[in-house]
């Protein structure tokens, strides 16, 4: 039995070839083992009172310092994420950051597990900042109070953390109570002053950015401007383009009179308006809601979905970049009503978030409405 | 006998020694890896798969499957969140989120043992259904603001720098050795799981034991479930989603056979170790997720393949040798005469 | 006068208990639905069906053979992505070479599985749930997050899904629901009278036993699981040309999905026993109860699930009914025959 011994060695050799093969293909990059420049100051145990940053000033974080940042989207596979890096890797080097800038993430089916993983290893490898698209709702508050007592800033965009524990700021694409109006507004320019009935095609019902804007959507909705807007229901289609095609479907079957799909997610709106263009239905059903201009554009052309809207990701990303390398170099406080410049975009102004009690927001803004004159571009 | 311990052995002794390689690598390539916090972490991060690894061992070596425990962690989760919110004292909401998880076990347990439906089709009902039922519950809510013990006990050290689920999953872990290894119901797992219709021959009550597993199955996993909910501190509809595949991939790169009647805790246990501590240094190595999963379905394969062709080679170099000799030996006999 | 007895045995024609189960569902349905039996409905789900229903056959010939494949969602999403991307980067290719291309990559992918199951003796289990993470790394590796769409694809791919091959009154059968049809009547016939398909039966019946009996054993799962990947892969070209827009996430759960059609398609999962008319039913069966439950005015969203599942296991609970009472009804004249044999 010697013999099993050695061929069990001979295994482990193999495997152990394949695990350096497979570790080395990776991207690596080296935790900081040494003290960090030595500019960067330590983040603040509190917050000096608003007072203190003054409100006229505006902060140009100093370029050419060394911290390690993490972007952290909901998971990877996504065009809009990758956008958002895309912004990120500008900025990146325009501020000349010696330190690595990572865009990691979780698989689609392990989405909430594996943003709470990579935030607590980031308190962990040193990483002095990460850029987080909640995808775990307040599941990861616990964690990303944790990361921030170790000395990791949270800085989230695209989807914030709803109860704003354990993030430092949320950099809003757009108003979220002005998105419920953008989407009501289309679906009225869409169906005329005699309205008629619409429905919701979301993404899942625990995401949360979707489900603020459809509250805000339905406040809005119950200004007398809005009266003849009925909307029948709302269904999700989990950010998949089966479900998403069924779910619009069937909607279709279940209200005869359905005049418009109104779908706040990129997924969603292309593979409600294939359906309808797939189905011949595109005369009697419009689709509407937040899409990317290039999964768009044949269907705002042909008719299907005369109007849709969505903001930048790419600013996005190089807004939050900027934001957050202030924050985690100790330039900015992430107080209310500091005001900081953001390279090509401008100065923004760090604010109470209207939608979240004790939460802070830089409110990026706006939105660009896409028909058939302008998506094109 | 004698040759299927050595072969357990050496199943053993291969996940050990790979373990040891990670080890080694992660100690060079991440440097924060040794430090006590993040060992904890990586224990943390995944305690409440692992202790419902515990529970599928048993019921893989018993022949079986179940697909829907990360359903009733999920339900077990919303069951302790609304009655909370209801109103109802978070002692007593767990108690029921408990009760509802042995009760989705017992149902479960139910059509597989007594009805004899196959335990792949009932259990990917219950993963469907069960994850419905949480659901209706919660909707499309997130609820938490649960009371600081209840959070402290999910999140802090409770003894030394230890956690009090890694505490729990250490005795759990204990306890699930014991019955396994050293207990006559441990020995009706493995003989039912080896030969069901030899089992009932000799007398087993096989539905009976069947019954109990799956109700072990779904109590456990329930008591992840509230465990879970505790170290995030808030609960959704999508809570543990997706965990099964995770649970059973961890049952299988233990040694535990898929066909039942074979594997040990001991290798469930270095599998968990192995999987957790790979994991852990791809994440601090900023590996994507998918390359981690990818390489950790790369390492199920090759740890059943690498030793089959091993095995095979021997087998031909020995039969070659063998026929050598008997060449040689035909020759030198033919010499002879 | 039992001679259709002795001819026809009750697992023959278990396929008959699952379309009165169908027949139970659309009653209920079409009582409640408004709407509900009609053409449009039959529409919705037959080329919703053609997808999954083309990779439950395959599914069959695995387990079949005492087997699984958990690797066909990925399978599914990698072939629609990189056919969907070839075709945008050569447009003019002819779409005889794109099937063939989908078939091909999808084929490669069930030789890797196959080879490891079959020549490697690693449980099945264990290597698709591994190539299942893998052959998803690899498309998210290979698609680096960009996104086919339905404008960067030549135009008969996207119509491919719109057309009507022949109408009956207001039945419409599709192009992609006749290709699943024409799969699963193929391989009925492959299963029922082929020496390839009375082998999968005799492997999954009694493995040892097939071996001692000299039939080519590791051979015959390597192709079960080789035809497998290719209907994937070719499933994966009607999922591209009925969803257009394809991420890196695409087909993933199809795995499970077609697990639950062949489960409840009859076929036993410790293989030996089963056909693929059965799993096409069973795939039929649970589209059909997912899109009655999403039309149900009265059913809330939330609702959806929970019921669905509870269906799932009523079907499989009452099909194994039903087959017990047919078998004790077969059993119950031989038992007579026999005694009075004796007598």
């Amino acid at each position: 039995m010697k013999v099993t011994n050695r061929f069990s060695l001979l295994t482990i050799g193999l495997i152990l070839v394949m695990l350096l093969v497979a570790c080395g293909s990776q991207p690596q990059t080296t935790a900081p083992t040494s003290a960090p420049a030595p500019t960067s100051v330590p983040a603040p145990t509190s917050a000096p009172a608003p007072t203190s940053a003054p409100t006229g000033a505006v902060v140009s974080a100093t370029p050419g310092l060394d911290i390690d940042m993490i972007l952290l989207p909901k998971f990877l596979g996504i065009a809009v994420f990758d956008q958002a890096y895309e912004g990120a890797k500008e900025a990146h080097a325009e501020l000349g950051n010696k330190g690595d800038l990572i865009f990691t993430g979780p698989t689609a089916e392990n989405s909430v597990a594996g943003q709470i993983e990579t935030l607590t290893n980031a308190a962990t490898q040193g990483v002095k900042a990460v850029m987080l698209s909640n995808n775990a709702g307040d599941q990861i508050a616990a964690a990303a109070q944790a990361a921030q007592a170790a000395g990791v800033k949270v800085v989230t965009w695209d989807s914030p953390i709803p109860s704003a524990q354990g993030e430092s700021v949320f950099v809003a694409q757009v108003d979220f109570t002005e998105t419920g109006r953008v989407m009501a507004d289309m679906a009225l320019a869409i169906l005329g002053p005699a309205g008629g009935e619409f429905a919701i095609l979301s993404a899942s019902p625990d995401a949360a950015n979707q489900n603020a804007w459809i509250a805000a959507m339905k406040q809005v909705l119950t200004e007398p401007k809005y009266a003849n807007l009925k909307l029948v229901d709302t269904v999700y289609g989990n950010d998949q383009s089966e479900e998403s095609y069924n779910q619009a479907l069937a909607l279709v079957d279940k209200y005869p009179n359905l005049k418009l799909i109104m779908a706040p997610t990129t997924v969603g709106i292309a593979a409600a308006a294939k359906a309808m263009t797939d189905e011949g239905l595109c005369d009697k059903v419009k689709v509407s809601g937040l899409g990317l201009p290039s999964e768009m554009v044949s269907y705002t052309l042909s008719g299907c979905a005369p109007q849709f809207a969505l903001w930048s990701f790419k600013d996005l990303g190089y807004l939050t970049y900027y934001l957050a390398y202030g924050l985690a170099t100790g330039q900015l406080q992430g107080v209310e009503g500091e005001r900081f410049n953001a390279g090509r975009m401008g100065t923004y102004t760090i604010e109470k978030d209207p939608t979240r009690p004790n939460g802070l927001r830089v409110l990026m803004g706006p939105f660009t409405v896409y028909t058939a004159e302008n998506v094109n571009e | 006998m004698n040759a299927k311990l050595r072969r357990l052995l050496s199943w053993e002794g291969l996940l050990l020694a790979i373990l040891l390689v990670v080890a080694t690598l992660n100690t060079n390539l991440a440097p924060a890896y040794l430090s006590l916090n993040n060992q904890i972490n990586l224990f943390q991060l995944s305690i409440e798969k692992i202790m419902v690894a515990l529970v599928m061992t048993f019921i893989i070596i018993n022949g079986e499957i179940d697909l829907s425990v990360a359903s009733i962690m999920g339900l077990a989760a919303c069951v302790v969140a609304v009655l909370f919110e209801q109103g109802v004292p978070l002692v007593a909401a767990i108690v029921v989120a408990l009760l509802a998880g042995l009760l989705c076990g017992a149902f479960n347990g139910f059509w597989v043992a007594y009805v004899g439906l196959p335990s792949l089709a009932v259990t990917l009902a219950g993963m469907i259904g069960f994850r419905g039922i949480a659901r209706i519950l919660i909707e499309d809510r997130s609820i938490g603001g649960f009371p600081a013990w209840f959070t402290t006990l999910g999140q802090q050290p409770l003894l030394g720098p230890f956690p009090f689920s890694l505490l729990l999953f250490g005795s759990l872990f204990a306890l699930a050795f014991v019955i396994l290894h050293y207990s006559g119901v441990g020995r009706l797992v493995y003989v039912v799981g080896h030969n069901a219709a030899v089992a009932r021959y000799s007398g087993v009550d096989v539905p009976r034991l069947k019954l109990g597993l799956f109700c072990a199955s779904g109590l456990i996993a329930a008591l992840a479930g509230v465990l879970l909910a505790a170290r995030l501190g808030a609960v959704r509809g999508n809570t543990a989603d997706g965990f099964e595949l995770d649970i059973i991939t961890m049952v299988l790169l233990g040694g535990v056979s898929i066909f039942g009647g074979a594997g040990t805790l001991g290798g469930v246990g270095l599998s968990i170790l192995l999987i957790l501590n790979l994991r852990n240094g791809m994440s601090l190595m900023n590996v994507t997720g998918n390359v981690q999963t990818g390489v950790v379905g790369m390492l199920l394969i090759l740890s059943v393949l690498l030793p089959n062709l091993a095995h095979v080679a021997r087998d031909r170099w020995q039969r070659r040798a063998m026929q050598r000799k008997e060449v040689q030996a035909s020759i030198e006999t033919s010499a002879s005469s | 006068m039992n001679s259709w007895r002795q001819r026809i045995r009750p697992e023959q024609i278990r396929e008959l208990s699952l379309v009165g189960l169908i027949v139970i569902a659309l009653l209920v349905f079409g009582w409640q639905i408004e709407n509900f039996l009609s053409a449009r409905t039959f529409n919705r789900i037959t080329t919703s069906v053609a997808i999954v229903g083309m990779v439950a056959i395959g599914q069959t010939l695995v387990v079949l053979t005492r087997n699984i494949d958990l690797s066909v969602g990925s399978i599914v999403g990698f072939t629609a992505y990189f056919v969907g991307a070839q075709l945008a980067a050569n447009p003019t290719m002819p779409p005889a070479a794109a099937v063939a291309l989908a078939v091909l990559v999808g084929g490669a992918m069930g030789l890797f599985n196959g080879v490891i199951v079959a020549y490697g003796r690693v449980p099945a289990i264990i290597t698709t749930l591994g190539t299942l993470a893998i052959y998803r790394m690899l498309l998210i590796n290979y698609a680096n997050a960009r996104t086919i769409t339905v404008d960067s694809l030549p135009s008969w791919v996207v119509e491919l899904s719109r057309q009507t091959l022949l109408t009956i009154g207001d039945f419409a059968v599709r192009p992609l629901f006749a290709i699943t049809i024409i799969a699963v009547i193929v391989f009925q016939f492959v299963l029922g009278y082929t020496i390839f398909g009375r082998r999968l039966y005799a492997i999954g019946s009694n493995p040892e036993a097939a071996r001692f009996a000299g039939l080519p054993v590791q051979q015959t799962v390597l192709a079960a699981f080789v035809l497998c990947g290719m209907l994937a892969g070719l499933a994966g070209f009607l999922f591209l040309s009925r969803f257009g827009n394809i991420t890196a996430v695409a087909g993933q759960g199809i795995e499970l999905e077609s697990v639950a059609a062949v489960v409840v398609g009859g076929v036993n999962t410790f293989g030996g026993s089963g056909t693929v008319f059965g799993a096409l039913l069973g795939a039929f069966l649970i589209d059909l109860l997912g899109q009655g439950l999403l039309r149900w005015l009265g059913i809330s969203e939330f609702w959806r699930d929970a019921l669905l599942g509870l269906l799932i296991l009523l079907a499989v609970a009452s099909d194994s009914v039903i087959l017990g009472w047919l078998r004790r009804l077969w059993a119950a004249p031989a038992v007579r025959v026999e005694a009075g044999n004796e007598r």
